[in-house]
């Protein structure tokens, strides 16, 4: 039995029909300046169509969840028997064992555990594939989160991020909409870095929204008759530019972009307003007001987003850095977390779209089984874990792990950038042709390494 | 006098030198690699390190303190309170101190047994002895020179010598107007293209208005070309522009782009440099001066060196240096070994990008893979900023918050001293500061700090802000630094030497120590040594600007003609490497590049030369057969349209609008902040974008922290502050459409033009539609165009009256007020739902006024008003 009801209309097939109208190729012309462009090593005039993958793709698109901040492993995903038994004890690497105040069981036919922090991902036990062996290269918030976002922590030069790589790469197939978009992002530990385009062109950067759908410059600045009359105007300006001998090349794209951004104030709006979903997908995902149903609203929109075909969707839940109030603070945010991401898993499979889209949960690192002083725990970068659901990958399967403790990664361990290789090979692209010339070297978003782990393919 | 020598010798030998004998690698590392200290550390000192130090002081854990023990620099280095170790000296040595017994509040380890008294006898001796550290095995690719280079270096062109071409013979000797010409002229014969027209004075005086002063000619200026555009005239109005501030502006944002200027530090924590904007008004003061180019690399990298006579002319050399500080630093990195490396990097990158067009820093790691650098060139490099203090205002470390960043030990003085600030004020602020920390540190850390307040954040938290607070107010008031008389720079380290390859780029791991010098992928018949003693920047400043450097006149000249024509004669103006652009006419950049250094390094001088050319000055038709030979027109037989920069485009709406403001008086709002983290949506962010949002002064003098691009100039391709950039994208997509037609900065313009139009009483209707033709496209409409215009002006007025204008307040209008000021504890708990900024409401007075404006926008919304053509 599902609580969730098909809609009559797909709001896909609208919103991704509409894509028609931006229709650069069919301009006269046009072939020929995209030849002149690639000749003096200038991008496309359309660097945002869709263009063909290394090899056929297993996703299409992703959803990316993001733990900004750490969340405990060993508390909410992680089982570990022998740290529960061992509370108390020394570590093996120094500090006292804490075992966790939550309590475990199994779900799902896999008999995976689950906290009771957690119910609700529990009951999507068997479709998760779970990556237990994670590490990273710095325990400090802002560069393991820009790691994370862009593959190096490497200050001193900016790289693009994940999204934009993919953006670079595969291009969106619906041209009303942008490509890549980032619901409240962070606003520091490297801020617009983690959602920047660094010196890939800036157009493949994402799009920053907030959970209440505000987007810059997007609200029509005159009643739409009005406005429409003034864009008329504009376009015949335009178009006479256009038909004179020696005119700039974009002048076209200008013409198609104007069109393309009228039709957004309206498209756009109407994707994230969330208010029209019925009553019953809206409690599905605990949608409320306030700042208390930020990651509710965060989680329907990125489901209406993917489903209009925007290549990469992130959301973001701060506030795992428990250092202190480590049990109250996760009853908290579990709280926020556990129901709306378990409503958008079933969401996305209900419509049919979990089979093309991938959705990646977790944190930039993840927390000691070892206790910070009275109620808290520090960060681990030595060994944790993060999920994918969806398109791709295994079901129900689980690769890696970390000692009995959870400690350290032993088995399948992945670092930041085989997990970067591996997104990538999901969605169609070989991370090590994935490259840009820049400053007189080929970037990757997997730097100089990076292994794709195969093993988690479906 | 400069010394000569050849380094080229030494520099050959080296890797022998180092491998066999370690007789380059100085008195202490010789000390620190005799075998049977190796075998004592080893057998004694490890394991103690090992299993009482490495869970909490390691590369992976979570470095308390900022210390690591397993590196020795690291604990040379050392953390938070200062070098845990002085080379033969135990009893000053802080790790000594701390593992001794009895000192109960600091005693080492935290957790687990004390050490023994054999164990601290055995580090004793172990420092007393010389720290000794067994040395990375050194790959035998280090120093051993790669056999293709020598190829490369005879090969490639960048790295010749400049030639003397002589002028070649052109079949039509009417045509050109001086050499430049005679050289575009040849290679068009040759490839049988010949060149179009030239342009009319209405597009010629918008095109050179644009170019030289980034703003558009007003409707008087383009009259007065328009009755006399004779090539007297060109020239007469070539050399009014050349002498206006505005050049300044538009042209020392050109070098503000190459030098990755920003005013904060960037990821991963933004810390801002309050000072910067000094920097940038040497830039555009030195630019307006046409400071020889030669001196102008010199004061950058080399201005605490150079003789001043008045404490004015030391501050701005002093100022100048900003150009090295100025860059993006990670201020999180934990060890400071790897946060003076990786400042190191930048540093290097940004010079050898910015001057000589070459990517230097891919040596770091391994030699360079296409460009003969071995990576033993790249540390002699390093070494001379090893010996440099990057005095930016920040250090490093790994977490904190507040003032945790700012270190004003880490600034350059100006040599105008500060006025004493009153005794009285400081000493009750001292008091203040004093009290508060008191209480901060009472509570820090404590469980009862730790428990959570009413309002969920720990008990201790008001406490830490009090003290913060506290301190920046007693900064603000005695800190020369806060107050404006120190600046962002660089001056000479206390220890200058000569610094060790580090093994794939990693800080830690040690190689062969090299001497410092400079590239060796081309020769130069002298090449000066560096004075001991010295860090090795002067003799720096002057290989990269002497007239024997093969590409730092090529490179400039290059730069100077991408502005002007759109595209380089090098393609890439940032790399001259093998992997770069080959030329499109090699003569005329040599040609150039020798003028240049005729002309006493000018580039007014350059730039009058190249635009009183007959190339430059052409038209911009495009014949079709043209199109097909050369689609790029990297012969140059028109003129190709250039998209406007971002603050071209916003300089010239305010422009048109009659309200573009000179310089800001303040310098920069940046100023006003202390230097604590920002974060993007945190109230300073978000009242610097109001004040960025607002402000009417020309786009250069915006103020540009790292990662928060005003919103005037997002949409188009502003300059990312992260790395040398000398060349801009130009992006056509659906956010500037956007931009145009909805944005608050966009229609107050459109708003005001109109309204001053409207205000003239004395014309009618034609007259103001030409006039606005004027003002915004610097041309008059056709007759079709005015007729549409009026058409349109009519009808909007009359749906407007019709139609219910929508004045709904805009969704920023809507957000709620920011609620604390106070940073809070953690950033998570940041709001993240608020808009970025509060917008203004732009609404016109009458229908004919909202006619109007939405007319004017819709002119400055046109393509035709982001090109020049």
């Amino acid at each position: 039995m599902s609580i969730y009801k098909p809609s009559p209309i797909s709001r896909r097939s609208l919103l991704q029909s509409a894509s028609a109208g931006f229709g650069y190729l069919a301009l006269a012309g046009l072939l020929g300046q995209e030849k002149a462009r690639a000749l003096t090593g200038k991008p496309p005039l359309n660097p945002l169509a869709p263009k063909e993958p290394h090899f056929t793709p297993k996703a299409k698109r992703i959803i990316f969840v993001f733990m900004e901040g750490a969340m405990s492993g060993v508390d909410t995903f992680e089982y570990k028997p022998e740290l529960q038994k061992n509370g108390g004890k020394s570590a093996p690497g120094g500090g006292t064992l804490t075992a966790s105040k939550f309590s475990f069981k199994q779900y799902g036919e896999t008999g995976t555990w689950f906290s009771e922090l957690m119910p609700n991902i529990a009951t999507h036990a068997d479709k998760l594939c779970w990556l237990r062996g994670l590490h990273t290269d710095t325990p400090a918030h802002p560069q393991a989160v820009v790691q994370l976002h862009t593959g190096s922590a490497n200050a001193a030069l900016t790289r693009p991020s994940m999204g934009s790589w993919l953006l670079y790469g595969l291009g969106t197939t619906n041209q009303d909409l942008p490509g890549y978009v980032t619901i409240n992002p962070s606003p520091n530990f490297g801020g617009a870095v983690n959602y920047g385009s660094a010196f890939l062109p800036s157009h493949y950067q994402g799009t920053r929204l907030t959970d209440q759908g505000y987007l810059p410059n997007l609200k029509a600045a005159a009643a739409n008759g009005l406005q429409r009359k003034q864009l008329d105007f504009i376009q015949e300006m335009n178009r006479d530019l256009a038909a004179q001998p020696g005119a700039p090349d974009p002048v076209d794209g200008i013409i198609a972009s104007y069109e393309l951004g009228f039709r957004m104030q309206d498209n756009v709006p109407e994707l994230l307003d969330i208010s029209k979903e019925p009553q019953h997908i809206l409690d599905a995902y605990g949608v409320k007001d306030g700042p208390t149903g930020s990651f509710a609203r965060q989680c329907l929109m990125a489901r209406r987003l993917s489903e209009a075909g925007v290549r990469f969707v992130e959301i973001c839940q701060p506030g795992w850095d428990h250092h202190n109030n480590l049990n109250k603070g996760l009853i908290d945010r579990c709280g926020s977390v556990d129901q709306a991401t378990a409503a958008l898993l079933a969401d996305l499979e209900q419509r049919g779209l979990l089979d093309e889209t991938l959705v990646l949960f977790g944190s930039e690192f993840g927390r000691q089984p070892t206790a910070q002083g009275p109620d808290g725990r520090d960060h681990n970068i030595t060994g944790y874990s993060m999920f994918l659901a969806g398109a791709g990958v295994k079901k129900g399967f689980s690769f890696g792990a970390t000692d009995e403790f959870g400690i350290k990664a032993v088995e399948g361990r992945m670092h930041t950038n085989d997990l970067h290789a591996t997104i990538l090979s999901l969605m169609g692209l070989d991370h090590e042709r994935l490259t840009y010339r820049y400053a007189g070297r080929d970037f990757r978003l997997t730097d100089v390494a990076g292994f794709v782990t195969k093993e988690i393919f479906a | 006098m400069k010394r000569i020598r050849i380094i080229k010798m030494n520099r050959f030998q080296l890797p022998v030198f180092a491998l066999t004998a370690a007789a380059l690698m100085g008195h202490r590392a010789v000390r620190a690699e005799e075998p049977e200290g190796i075998a004592f550390f080893e057998k004694k000192v490890r394991p103690i390190l090992s299993e009482h130090c490495y869970s909490c002081h390691a590369a992976d854990t979570n470095a308390s303190g900022g210390l690591r023990v397993d590196d020795r620099n690291g604990l040379l280095a050392g953390g938070k309170t200062g070098p845990a170790i002085i080379e033969g000296d135990p009893e000053n040595s802080l790790l000594l101190q701390r593992v001794r017994h009895g000192n109960a509040k600091r005693q080492m380890p935290k957790e687990g047994d004390l050490l023994t008294e054999e164990e601290i006898a055995d580090l004793t001796t172990w420092i007393k002895d010389g720290v000794a550290w067994p040395r990375e095995k050194i790959p035998a690719s280090i120093g051993r020179v790669r056999a293709d280079y020598a190829a490369l270096k005879t090969s490639h062109w960048a790295w010749q010598p400049l030639s003397k071409p002589a002028l070649p013979s052109v079949a039509d000797s009417n045509w050109p107007l001086g050499a430049i010409d005679q050289f575009i002229l040849a290679r068009l014969e040759s490839s049988k293209l010949s060149p179009v027209p030239e342009a009319d004075p209405v597009t010629l005086i918008r095109r050179i208005t644009f170019d030289l002063t980034g703003l558009p000619p007003t409707p008087a200026e383009i009259e007065a070309f328009r009755k006399n555009s004779s090539r007297e005239n060109f020239a007469m109005v070539v050399d009014r522009l050349l002498e206006s501030s505005q050049f300044g502006e538009r042209w020392g944002r050109h070098w503000l782009d190459v030098a990755r200027y920003g005013e904060s530090t960037g990821p991963s924590r933004n810390i801002p440099y309050p000072n910067a904007w000094k920097y940038r008004d040497y830039v555009l003061d030195a630019v307006s001066k046409d400071l020889p180019y030669n001196r102008f690399i010199q004061e950058q990298i080399a201005g605490d060196l150079l003789p001043a006579e008045t404490p004015a002319e030391r501050d701005r050399l002093l100022t100048a240096t900003g150009f090295l500080a100025l860059g993006v630093k990670d201020v999180n990195q934990r060890f400071k070994t790897r946060f003076i490396m990786d400042n190191v990097d930048e540093q290097i990158d940004t010079v050898t990008r910015s001057v000589l067009g070459l990517t230097v820093s891919c040596a770091r790691c391994h030699d360079h893979k296409f460009d003969p650098i071995p990576t033993t060139d790249y540390y002699s490099l390093a070494g001379i900023f090893t010996s440099t203090d990057d005095c930016a205002g920040v250090r490093n470390k790994m977490g904190g918050g507040g003032l945790d960043y700012y270190d004003p030990a880490m600034l350059v003085k100006l040599a105008t001293e500060a006025p004493e600030p009153p005794a009285e004020e400081v000493a009750r602020l001292q008091a203040i500061v004093d009290e508060t920390k008191k209480a901060w540190d009472a509570i820090r850390g404590t469980p009862e700090g730790l428990k959570p307040a009413a309002n969920g954040k720990p008990t201790q938290r008001p406490f830490r802000v009090k003290y913060e607070a506290a301190r920046g107010d007693l900064l603000a008031l005695s800190d020369p630094a806060t107050r404006g008389y120190a600046v962002h720079g660089v001056r000479e380290a206390k220890k200058v030497g000569d610094t060790e390859v580090r093994i794939r780029g990693e800080a830690e791991r040690l190689g062969p120590t090299v001497q410092r010098g400079f590239l060796t992928a081309f020769t130069m018949a002298e090449v000066p040594a560096i004075t001991p003693g010295q860090s090795g920047r002067l003799e720096l400043a002057q290989w990269l600007t002497s007239p024997a450097n093969p590409l730092t006149p090529r490179v400039i000249v290059n730069r100077v003609w991408q502005h002007l024509f759109g595209v380089g004669i090098v393609n890439t103006v940032d790399n001259f490497g093998v992997k770069g652009d080959q030329p499109s006419h090699p003569e005329l950049l040599d040609y150039l590049a020798s003028e240049f250094i005729g002309n006493d390094w000018s580039i007014k001088k350059l730039i009058k030369t190249i635009v009183l050319s007959r190339a430059y000055q052409l038209g911009g038709e495009a014949p079709a057969g043209h199109q097909e030979i050369d689609p790029a027109n990297r012969l140059v037989w028109r003129h190709s349209p250039r998209r406007l920069d971002a603050e071209e485009i916003r300089d010239a709406m305010l422009a048109s609008a009659g309200r573009l403001e000179s310089k800001p008086s303040n310098g920069s709002p940046v100023r006003e902040l202390r230097m604590v983290e920002l974060r993007d949506n945190g109230p300073e962010a978000r009242k610097i974008q109001e004040q960025a949002g607002r402000g009417l002064s020309r786009s250069v003098y915006l103020p540009l922290l790292r990662g928060l691009t005003p919103a005037t100039l997002e949409a188009f391709d502003p300059v990312q502050q992260t790395l040398v950039t000398g060349q801009r994208d130009a992006s056509t997509v659906p956010t500037q459409a956007l931009y145009l037609l909805n944005s608050t900065f966009v229609r107050q313009q459109a708003l005001a033009l109109a309204e001053r139009e409207l205000a003239e009483a004395d014309r009618d209707e034609p007259d103001w539609i030409r006039h606005a033709y004027l003002l915004t496209l610097g041309r008059e409409p056709s007759v079709q165009e005015a007729a549409r215009a009026e058409k349109y002006l009519l009808e909007y007025e009359s749906a407007y009256r019709e139609l219910q204008p929508d004045t709904s307040p805009r969704p920023a209008d809507e957000s709620a007020e920011p609620t604390a000021e106070e940073e809070p504890v953690n950033p998570d708990d940041i709001d993240r739902t608020v808009a970025l900024v509060k917008e203004d409401v732009v609404q016109p007075k009458t229908p004919k006024a909202a006619a109007w404006a939405t007319f004017i926008q819709a002119l400055y919304a046109s393509a035709e008003f982001r090109f020049v053509r």
